[in-house]
């Protein structure tokens, strides 16, 4: 489970990472952009020790990462969570390079993910914690589906100040109201089972 | 981290746990009585899984556990847990194994001399929690040291033909009563 397979969106494609995306991992993580705007999967690290993250992320049971790909090119990458009874997802990072921002990469690819939650793992429900200052990221859980539950107060610190911490629950029911016609697979037809 | 030695009123204290200790833990996690609220009463319920974890948690520097004494007989546990040290956060948790002893106030007292050490021993920011909401007892213990509601989880777990919310509070050195 721990290394994610391919689940493909418009413009992205979440795929199978590899040791070389490493570089491009530690890149990130050590982007103030990046810093300010999310919760860090890992700090930035020796390479040694990106390679131990990976071996380490490979033999989990229950996280799963991916790489984010878009025209041939990494620009991310997501982690995720799966509850200890197989029902929900805690999508916990999902990051885009931010030299990549602005050209939708982020909902496409989230929109990707959670078809593969919702219409493929058959998940009941996925969350979700973002910072409150992070309007580009609110917007796509609420155009996705996602409706605060919780609010952390003074719960990140950034820039010498704390800063609110939202919480967002999407349940499967809200997937098929609003996103029915995504899905993993087209129908087979009745001949399939003849 | 072990948590130091901290006594409290009524025959409580906090001391630093024991492998003996860790490894009571695998009969509590599979009593039905103690299960209602916490885990699925299955896992590696052994005692070579108790060993790594009590290793693991000594040697982390982002929780801290202590056993729950009462009468000096370890009843339970109580820690921190993923302390993120910029933030000056971390999510906080408490089980009474000894589910013949319910009742007699001793999570409050633990969750107070718990949360009086985040502040004045290692100063805390803030801690969180996630308490089923149906566990009135453990939600009162922890609303007693300052911890408010910050939002519900609605179904979040079933159990015996009920869904159970999810509690979710913080506390702040400013809510600590002060007669605490």
């Amino acid at each position: 489970m721990a290394l994610g397979g391919t689940i493909r969106g418009k413009k992205t494609t979440l795929r199978l990472p590899v040791e070389p995306d490493l570089d491009a991992y530690n890149r990130w993580m050590a982007d103030l952009r990046v810093r300010r705007a999310h919760n860090i999967w890992h700090e930035p690290a020796m390479p040694a020790t990106w390679k131990e993250r990976f071996r380490e992320i490979a033999k989990e049971t229950q996280a799963v990462l991916w790489s984010i790909e878009a025209d041939g090119k990494l620009v991310g990458l997501a982690v995720g969570y799966v509850w200890g009874m197989g029902n929900g997802f805690d999508l916990s990072q999902l990051v885009i390079d931010p030299d990549d921002w602005r050209k939708g990469y982020g909902f496409d690819v989230a929109l990707a993910l959670h078809r593969y939650l919702f219409d493929y793992l058959d998940l009941r429900r996925s969350d979700l914690e973002l910072r409150a200052d992070n309007p580009a990221a609110l917007r796509i859980a609420d155009r996705l589906g996602y409706v605060e539950y919780a609010r952390g107060h003074e719960a990140a610190y950034r820039d010498g100040a704390y800063v609110d911490q939202v919480r967002l629950l999407m349940e499967k029911e809200t997937w098929y109201e609003r996103w029915s016609s995504e899905r993993e697979y087209a129908p087979l037809g009745p001949a399939a089972t003849r | 981290m072990l948590g130091p030695t901290r006594v409290g009123r009524n025959g409580v204290s906090l001391i630093p746990p024991t492998l003996e200790h860790f490894k009571l833990r695998t009969g509590w996690r599979a009593a039905p009585e103690v299960g209602r609220f916490w885990g699925p009463r299955f896992g590696e319920l052994t005692e070579e899984r108790q060993e790594r974890r009590f290793k693991d948690t000594a040697e982390s520097s982002t929780e801290i556990e202590w056993t729950i004494a009462y009468e000096r007989e370890p009843v339970g546990f109580t820690g921190i847990f993923g302390i993120d040290w910029v933030r000056r956060d971390g999510e906080s948790g408490i089980v009474i194994g000894r589910h013949d002893l319910y009742g007699r106030g001793i999570a409050s007292e633990a969750v107070r001399l718990r949360t009086a050490f985040a502040w004045n021993e290692l100063r805390l920011h803030r801690v969180h929690n996630w308490i089923a909401h149906a566990n009135r007892g453990s939600r009162r213990a922890n609303e007693k040291s300052g911890y408010k509601q910050m939002g519900l989880q609605r179904r979040a777990f079933f159990r015996s033909g009920e869904w159970y919310d999810e509690w979710l509070g913080e506390a702040f050195p400013r809510t600590f009563p002060e007669q605490a």
